[in-house]
């Protein structure tokens, strides 16, 4: 590794991947490889509060947020769950996280004196993935025993919406009292659009099966997130819900806490920090002309980092995500849905995944999330026998394989992708913090068009978001 | 297309006969006997989700000595009667219902023809729902109930029922949250014109935009 490069997020030892031993080399080791801050591109986004100080920091933004919050519903004796998802844990190694969710027990506890506080954790597509993360920052002695991992077919609970029957989990809703605690990242923009983002959970990670394909199916790709604010406004939330704690997160780090009693006024303002941050970067990418993607942090492909963006904003960088005029992103399901037997899109209006990425190598990362359309979409090519094995073993992708290829080492697969691609422009999803790592040649493209996108958001786009979105600036 | 590589295997000295597995295979090949979980070999679609769930970690996932294919072959049935009932359902027959096995309506429409009248039976004639096994449960209920079925439930939690479209909100309630960003009705607009893209019935699709 270079000292101009960014240190990347290490492999762990999960069900859902390689040993780490089998990962023979990182991307950000190959030749003329170089980083770029987040900071050197856009230095209006604000510092992070972490990485750069200990953990404790999180303690002490999470208790000041809170300490604006109203617990006094809850009575001693009284059950809370606190509720979670995976994807806090994917956030900077997961420890912000996790602390987040410690000082929540610990600010209930104190100001409640009840006991009987339980951590509920959703996932996403791999099922034992929270009880991996709850092991991990041994979050199970934390809460006394009371720390479960819950996945889409558990136990349901019915739950009466303003469209209609809906159905989360039971053990998200088994307590008196419900505490919903998760992030501002702004992650599957191709799913929620922007769009009640900071209640998704209750359409995913608190819900069942029935619900999270009538979100990717029955309604509309504008519309889906509605699910989320349906099931929010039910009577069995609303009779459970006391308040929502988030760490909001920017593409350089977290940037502090946010608690509340009122959702919707949440949103607002986070609707406004995400969209001012992340829609700056993810605006840059689409100033991209041509490049390869590696693929090397632990997590499903769509999932990996590079910059705080997950690899799923690159597949749609052609476009604009957050402009509600348009009806698809280039990925999403209502996208994927669209496409013949013979991987072309069945009417016009479906935008391509993005062309300016000429190839992806597929270094480092997990099974449990049905990829097979993106290798069928980009020329993909997996290193090592060990990450070919892992994909073929996969009931989500049992044809993965069958649209990529596999090269010896990483080394080989760049020079076999800068073939296919002509290009030496490199972008790499490692999980590195507060940057990417990304290629000399990238590196200079990206800082010429920094300026340049930050104005066209300012002066253009954020007008239009908020508008789209009927937020105002001042939320 | 379902190509089935692994098989669940239960290790009986570690069960105890809770029953998760059994409630939740969405093949329906777990039976309980003795209180201890058993797996029909021959029905086993390799999905993990016994194993994902399983409190007692009882249960691995194997190779299979030769992979299965699941599939159904469409052309066995009339185009039109595929095409109505797919429309009825408000799904083109090409469109994917299922992305882990890329199974697409139409072969959904194929298997209840064929006489499935359960997502189980739709399960195991093309092998949908056997991947993730979480995102491709509402088109299957749509479709069997757009062919006049009320499926029966199994003697677990596979799945709960039906839910709501597009199709099924309110102009009313459309119309309380346009102005928050959910574009229901340019979505209904956008999913109909691409329903009726290729189907030879109206114009070619047109994005929506906003006025």
């Amino acid at each position: 590794m270079s000292k101009t490069t960014l240190m990347p997020m290490q492999p762990r030892v999960t069900q859902y991947g390689i040993a780490p031993e089998n990962l023979k080399m990182r991307a950000v080791d190959l030749a003329g490889m170089t980083s770029i801050l987040v900071k050197e591109l856009f230095p209006g986004i604000p510092d992070p509060v972490y990485p750069g100080n200990e953990v404790s920091v999180i303690r002490e933004h999470a208790t000041a947020a809170i300490s604006k919050v109203d617990l006094s519903k809850i009575k001693p004796g009284d059950s809370v769950n606190i509720l979670g998802s995976h994807h806090g844990f994917t956030l900077l190694g997961g420890e912000p996280y996790a602390e987040v969710l410690r000082t929540v027990r610990d600010i209930i506890a104190e100001r409640t004196g009840t006991q009987d506080i339980r951590l509920r954790v959703g996932v996403g597509l791999r099922f034992r993935e929270s009880e991996e993360y709850i092991k991990r920052f041994e979050l199970d002695k934390y809460f006394d025993g009371k720390a479960e991992g819950i996945a889409p077919v558990d136990r349901p609970i019915v739950i009466e919406t303003e469209i209609g029957a809906l159905y989360g989990l039971k053990k998200a809703y088994d307590a008196k009292w419900i505490i919903h605690t998760h992030n501002s990242d702004v992650r599957e923009v191709h799913f929620h659009r922007q769009v009640d983002r900071i209640l998704k959970p209750f359409g995913m990670s608190y819900a069942r099966i029935e619900t999270r394909s009538t979100y990717h199916h029955n309604l509309g790709p504008r519309g889906a997130n509605f699910i989320a604010r349906a099931i929010f406004d039910s009577p069995l939330v609303q009779e459970k819900f006391i308040a929502a704690v988030i760490l909001q997160v920017s593409p350089s780090g977290i940037i502090g806490i946010d608690a509340d009693n009122d959702i919707y006024r949440q949103n607002e303002r986070i609707t406004v920090e995400s969209l001012n941050h992340y829609g700056r970067l993810v605006r840059l990418l689409n100033k991209i002309d041509k490049c390869i993607a590696v693929i090397d942090c632990p997590g499903p492909i769509p999932y990996t980092f590079a910059g705080g963006l997950i690899f799923a904003n690159f597949l749609s960088a052609n476009v604009d995500p957050f402009d509600l005029d348009l009806p698809l992103t280039p990925y999403c399901f209502f996208a994927e849905m669209a496409y013949n037997r013979q991987g072309q899109p069945r009417f016009p209006g479906v935008p391509p995944i993005n062309p300016s990425m000429k190839a992806v190598i597929n270094n480092y990362s997990f099974k449990g999330y049905p990829s097979s359309f993106f290798a069928e979409q980009t020329p993909t090519i997996v290193v090592g026998n060990e990450m070919a094995k892992l994909f073929e073993s996969c009931p989500q992708n049992p044809e993965y394989m069958k649209h990529a290829v596999v090269s010896k080492d990483l080394e080989s697969a760049v020079k076999f992708a800068q073939k296919i691609g002509d290009t030496d422009q490199i972008i790499v999803f490692d999980g590195a913090e507060g940057g990417i790592n990304v290629s000399e040649s990238l590196r200079e493209l990206m800082t010429s068009k920094a300026n340049e996108v930050s104005e066209e958001v300012k002066q253009d786009l954020m007008p239009k978001w908020l508008r789209q979105r009927n937020v105002s600036n001042r939320a | 297309m379902k190509i089935i590589t692994t098989l669940a295997v239960v290790d009986p000295d570690k069960c105890s006969g809770c029953k998760t597995c059994y409630a939740i295979c969405p093949v329906l090949a777990i039976r309980m006997e003795n209180r201890k979980a058993v797996i029909d070999e021959g029905h086993c679609f390799g999905c993990n989700n016994c194993e994902q769930r399983c409190p007692e970690y009882a249960i691995t996932m194997v190779s299979r000595s030769e992979p299965r294919v699941v599939e159904i072959h469409v052309n066995r049935f009339h185009p039109d009667a595929i095409l109505d009932l797919c429309i009825s359902a408000k799904f083109h027959p090409e469109q994917v219902v299922c992305f882990c096995t890329g199974t697409r309506a139409g072969e959904i429409a194929a298997a209840i023809m064929d006489g499935a009248k359960t997502p189980e039976e739709v399960s195991l004639k093309t092998g949908a729902r056997t991947g993730c096994k979480v995102l491709c449960i509402a088109p299957i209920l749509r479709l069997l109930y757009a062919a006049g079925i009320t499926p029966q439930k199994p003697d677990g939690i596979q799945w709960c029922g039906n839910t709501p479209t597009l199709w099924d909100i309110s102009a009313e309630t459309m119309a309380k949250y346009a102005s928050h960003g959910f574009c229901f009705d340019l979505d209904k607009n956008f999913l109909e014109a691409n329903l009726a893209y290729e189907l030879g019935k109206g114009e070619n699709c047109k994005c929506q935009k906003r006025p």
